[in-house]
């Protein structure tokens, strides 16, 4: 199947000029406030063509402005934007044609029309006639798999569902950019993973793909690049594994029985056996599992090997967060920049 | 505000605009269709509505009503013209107000404007269905109680009515916008639209003669765009068709509704710009 648009595609959508790509998005400077609140102050970022790029940060971070931005939604106050060679504020006409965009939630659907129907409107608004957009919304639809349920009430889709036509109506353009705000924060894991295939797939055609989250552990494999707001601000910009390298401190799950095989000893015996190491503490789940932290410079085989010494036997030992999740929270609660 | 790339012609974009209109009139005719019940409860309340006008009417003295084509008219017939086109400015306006009402709070709005097409033609588009539909309900409306009732209408001036029709249409669609714009900027104004209705029935002559109202109110009332296009089709639908008539009655509303068109283009446009400043189109 071919997503890749065709010249008759091109040419019902007015802008021949879409062949001539310029496929990056660049953000220098872009600040904006509403009323006293700074949802954005001075982000920068850049993607390129092919590069998914983790947008991460907690609720009210910025994540969803910026975004709005980028589709030329909202204004910014000042700074430079550049989408696939158009600046928002002022070639939206343009832009619109070549971005695709997935929004958080489902109130962007027609529920009481069928997921064809709905798919046939948006490509008819994007410029094509009735005949190519009913072709490209089969197309479309096969590409998310939902052409089971082509004829459908979107009501009665599930969430999954919702969301995988979301993603078809955003590849009805061919996106060379691609805008996707928290598109798994609904979704069962197996849902998100096909969601998440979904843009991958778009990625290695070639797209830009900005990916917003705030499940953290979802960029590790997925993202080539994260940029972490936090009140508006960037904090971190660069790999996922330089990201990593930000989770501070380390925290593990213990499971220890004594020599015995009973609930491991008083905590002040632990405690001793890694003196220097880190510290220890007991969970309130039962006397089995203890909460583990390592110092900067700690090696956990060192730890390990310290409470096997006192005489502990170790049942399990596992990330009680995972390094993504550690730095999200070590970079988000940090006052400043 | 249409962007205009230097490759594309003005034209050209306009065509492309226009060729999206028929999508958004499918669009609320599916919608429209799932709502079935709402449909044909609309049919019947218009039934009902005719009866209750029947049962009025033989309350009504006829020689109290105006003659048209010199000819007496009854009260059914007076009532029929009125009815019909307060029913059109009340749905008329009332939907070009609550379709980007609707779109904002279901969450298609956005969505839309994500797309490259003019704020116009959504505007345009999100009422297209009911500037076919409502027109066309007026129609069977009138043919309806004409059969039912027995009522008298010069077919030779349905021509006439129509054309005072269409030139009513841009002044109600003008008001319209004006009131959507409202709508987008301050999350409201269906009681708005409500009141401006009300008003503009009330010094319509719809449902009585205007010689009824008190003196300063009927000399006001005879500039109400309303009454005149309702005075403009009684008189070719019960009386005699004249084309002078007709022409003046188009002569008058043509500049109103221009003037209403473009100050609700204005507004529209202003409450689109607005709101892409503040961030807050989302927000309902």
């Amino acid at each position: 199947m071919a997503l890749i648009g065709s010249e008759e595609q091109l040419k019902d959508t007015g802008d021949v000029a879409a062949s001539a790509r310029d496929d990056r998005v660049e953000v220098r400077e872009v600040s904006r406030t509403f009323g006293a609140v700074v949802a954005l102050d001075r982000v920068s970022l850049l993607v390129r063509a092919g590069e998914i790029h983790g947008l991460l940060g907690p609720n009210g971070a910025g994540k969803t402005t910026l975004l709005r931005v980028l589709t030329g939604l909202v204004d910014a106050d000042s700074g430079h934007v550049r989408v696939a060679g158009c600046d928002p504020a002022q070639s939206g006409r343009a832009l619109r044609s070549r971005v695709g965009t997935v929004p958080s939630g489902d109130r962007s659907l027609y529920l009481r029309v069928s997921g064809l129907e709905n798919l046939v409107f948006f490509a008819r608004l994007q410029g094509l006639r009735r005949r190519a957009a009913t072709r490209r919304a089969y197309e479309v639809l096969e590409a998310v798999g939902l052409q089971d349920a082509a004829r459908t009430s979107v009501g009665v889709y599930s969430h999954g569902m919702q969301k995988r036509l979301s993603v078809a109506r955003a590849l009805l353009v061919d996106p060379v950019v691609l805008l996707v705000d928290e598109a798994t924060h609904d979704l069962d894991p197996e849902a998100a993973a096909t969601v998440r295939g979904l843009v991958q797939d778009l990625a290695a055609r070639g797209t830009a793909v900005i990916w917003t989250t705030q499940r953290v552990d979802e960029i590790r494999g997925f993202a080539d690049a994260v940029t972490l707001l936090a009140q508006g601000q960037v904090r971190f910009s660069g790999s996922v594994p330089e990201l990593m390298a930000h989770a501070l401190p380390r925290r593990y799950l213990l499971r220890l029985l004594d020599a015995r095989g009973n609930g491991a000893a008083p905590d002040p015996v632990l405690a001793a056996a890694l003196a220097g190491l880190g510290s220890i503490e007991r969970t309130s789940e039962d006397a089995t599992h203890f909460v583990m932290s390592l110092e900067d410079d700690a090696v956990l085989g060192d730890a390990l090997a310290a409470v096997h010494a006192a005489g502990f036997q170790l049942l399990s030992c596992r990330d009680e967060r995972s390094e993504v999740e550690e730095a999200f929270l070590a970079l988000t609660r940090e006052e400043g920049s | 505000m249409i962007d205009v790339p230097a490759e594309e012609g003005r034209l050209s974009i306009l065509l492309g605009e226009a060729i999206k209109l028929p999508a958004f009139a499918r669009r609320d005719m599916i919608v429209a269709w799932s709502y079935r019940f709402a449909f044909f409860s609309d049919a019947f309340s218009l039934v009902l509505q005719a009866f209750l006008f029947y049962f009025v009417g033989l309350l009504v003295d006829d020689s109290k009503l105006p003659e048209y084509g010199g000819s007496q008219v009854s009260y059914m017939e007076f009532v029929a013209v009125g009815i019909a086109l307060a029913a059109f400015v009340q749905i008329g306006l009332g939907r070009i107000s609550a379709a980007m009402r609707q779109e904002q709070m279901i969450g298609t709005l956005e969505a839309i404007l994500l797309t490259p097409t003019s704020p116009a033609t959504i505007q345009l588009g999100s009422v297209v269905y009911d500037l076919i539909y409502v027109p066309l309900r007026t129609a069977i409306y009138l043919v309806a109680i004409a059969i039912g009732f027995g009522l008298h209408f010069n077919l030779d001036g349905l021509l006439p009515a129509l054309i005072v029709l269409v030139a009513f249409v841009p002044f109600v669609w003008g008001l319209g916008l004006i009131s959507a714009a409202g709508t987008i900027t301050f999350r409201g104004g269906s009681a708005g639209v409500g009141f401006a209705v009300a008003i503009m029935t009330l010094a319509s002559g719809a449902y009585f003669p205007l010689e009824l109202l008190p003196g300063w109110l009927s000399a006001l009332a005879v500039l109400n765009p309303m009454a005149i296009a309702i005075e403009g089709m009684r008189e070719p639908l019960l009386g005699t068709a004249s084309w002078s008539q007709t022409v003046d009655a188009v002569l008058v509303l043509v500049p109103l509704a221009i003037v209403s068109l473009l100050a609700g283009v204005f507004a529209f446009r202003q409450a689109l710009r607005r709101e892409r400043r503040l961030g807050t189109l989302g927000l309902y």
